[in-house]
């Protein structure tokens, strides 16, 4: 138990400086340009970040069980829908205040939002096939070893 | 089985690597992306105004823009549109600027013509709608909107009527000297004829005249003329109805009841 804790942990932390303390830079740089703009997006990657170590570390935590599995299936799909909800169904719109002056910026990201989905559901077969091969591994295991005949 | 899990968990991971590249990319390229606006010039030709808007594009992104299309819309201050113009540009590569002008054309004789009649005599501003869509990376479509407003002077603003002097010319008729005056705040230079008309309480014409806008009334300038109307009977007048010919536009009539 804890070497899986210990490696949850690891993973966890690697996770968080790769997908918050970088990115928050990143944001932090560019929210010079538009505060507006990159204020709403850093709390939807506050939420991004959250779900995603959350479920690493909760698969690390159960590895060698079903509920690893079950874990990353569950990751999967909750950032499908993490992605929809981010990206407004693709369509985005922002209005910003920039010197005075009120401006619009419409973008059409669903080719990007697609693009996403897909490679997420590439994560999730992976994941559903994990699972089915680790219960026809274990299902195999029970099943008496044939004897030789004499 | 196992086979098949390695080779969707490398490609699931190349294609978030490829995704991650490309996201980061294009972010940086956009911010790359610099349009400016340069100062408007007005011109007029015949009837219509035309505000001609130098705008560039420097895509200094790793991606291409494609169908970058400037539209602005021009409405009165009630909202009323009053003309509509797109600037098109097919293609601005990676590395490469663009520079073109947007023209604006605002008819003048069509705003003297319908709803918009009240521009000609008092001092408004335009509002203009500004769109630029474009498509990004061939893969993104965007669009980037506001709005601003651009001062209107009227060409005809502050019409006076002076006050009407009256002699008498013969044994039937009188003169009378009918001065008349406005502003032009316009961006055009006015010239033409003013048609002057004296009416009765009943619109019966009891006289008519010219004025001459000679040789031009220049804009951000004033303009005063006293027309001679001849009448039989300058004690009925009651209204002065006024017709504008210019070159730029044609109006009337404008009637100014006589006190």
């Amino acid at each position: 138990m804890l070497p899986r804790i210990a490696k949850a942990t690891v993973k966890g932390l690697l996770y968080l400086i790769f997908l918050f303390v970088l990115p928050t830079f990143l944001i932090s740089q560019l929210s010079q340009f538009a505060p507006e703009l990159f204020a709403s997006y850093g709390r939807l990657l506050n939420v991004f970040v959250v779900v995603v170590i959350f479920f690493v570390v909760a698969s690390e935590l159960t590895s060698g069980t079903i509920f690893q599995h079950a874990f990353n299936i569950g990751k999967a799909i909750i950032l499908i829908i993490f992605f929809v909800v981010a990206l407004t169904g693709g369509i985005v719109s922002l209005n910003l205040n920039l010197e005075g002056m009120q401006i619009n910026i419409w973008a059409d990201l669903r080719i990007y939002m697609v693009t996403l989905i897909l490679i997420d559901l590439l994560g999730l077969a992976k994941s559903v096939l994990q699972a089915v091969n680790f219960l026809s591994e274990k299902a195999e295991k029970q099943l008496p070893t044939p004897q030789p005949t004499e | 089985m196992r086979h098949a899990i390695r080779a969707l968990g490398w490609a699931a991971n190349i294609f978030w690597i490829i995704l991650l590249f490309f996201t980061v990319t294009a972010v940086y390229s956009a911010f790359q992306l610099k349009p400016e606006f340069g100062d408007p010039n007005t011109s007029t030709l015949d009837s219509t105004m035309t505000v001609s808007l130098p705008f560039s594009l420097a895509n200094g992104g790793f991606y291409d823009v494609s169908n970058l299309n400037l539209t602005t819309l021009v409405k009165d201050s009630h909202g009323f549109p009053i003309s509509d113009s797109s600037t098109l540009v097919r293609l601005v590569t990676h590395g490469s600027n663009v520079s073109v002008i947007h023209n604006m054309s605002i008819s003048i004789s069509r705003m003297a013509a319908e709803n918009l009649s009240y521009m000609l005599f008092n001092d408004s501003s335009f509002v203009v709608d500004i769109a630029l869509d474009l498509n990004y990376a061939n893969a993104v479509p965007f669009r980037i909107s506001t709005n601003s407003t651009m001062p209107w002077g009227a060409p005809l603003s502050n019409l006076t009527l002076g006050a009407i002097s009256v002699a008498p010319f013969n044994a039937t008729h009188f003169r009378t000297i009918v001065p008349i005056s406005f502003e032009n705040h316009s961006y055009f230079t006015l010239d033409g004829t003013v048609q002057l008309e004296l009416v009765d309480n009943m619109n019966n014409l009891l006289g008519s005249g010219k004025a001459l806008l000679s040789p031009s009334v220049p804009p951000q300038s004033s303009y005063g003329y006293s027309s001679q109307v001849f009448v039989s009977d300058p004690t009925n007048i009651r209204a002065v109805r006024l017709y504008f010919d210019t070159s730029v536009f044609s109006y009337g009539p404008v009637v100014i009841p006589v006190v």
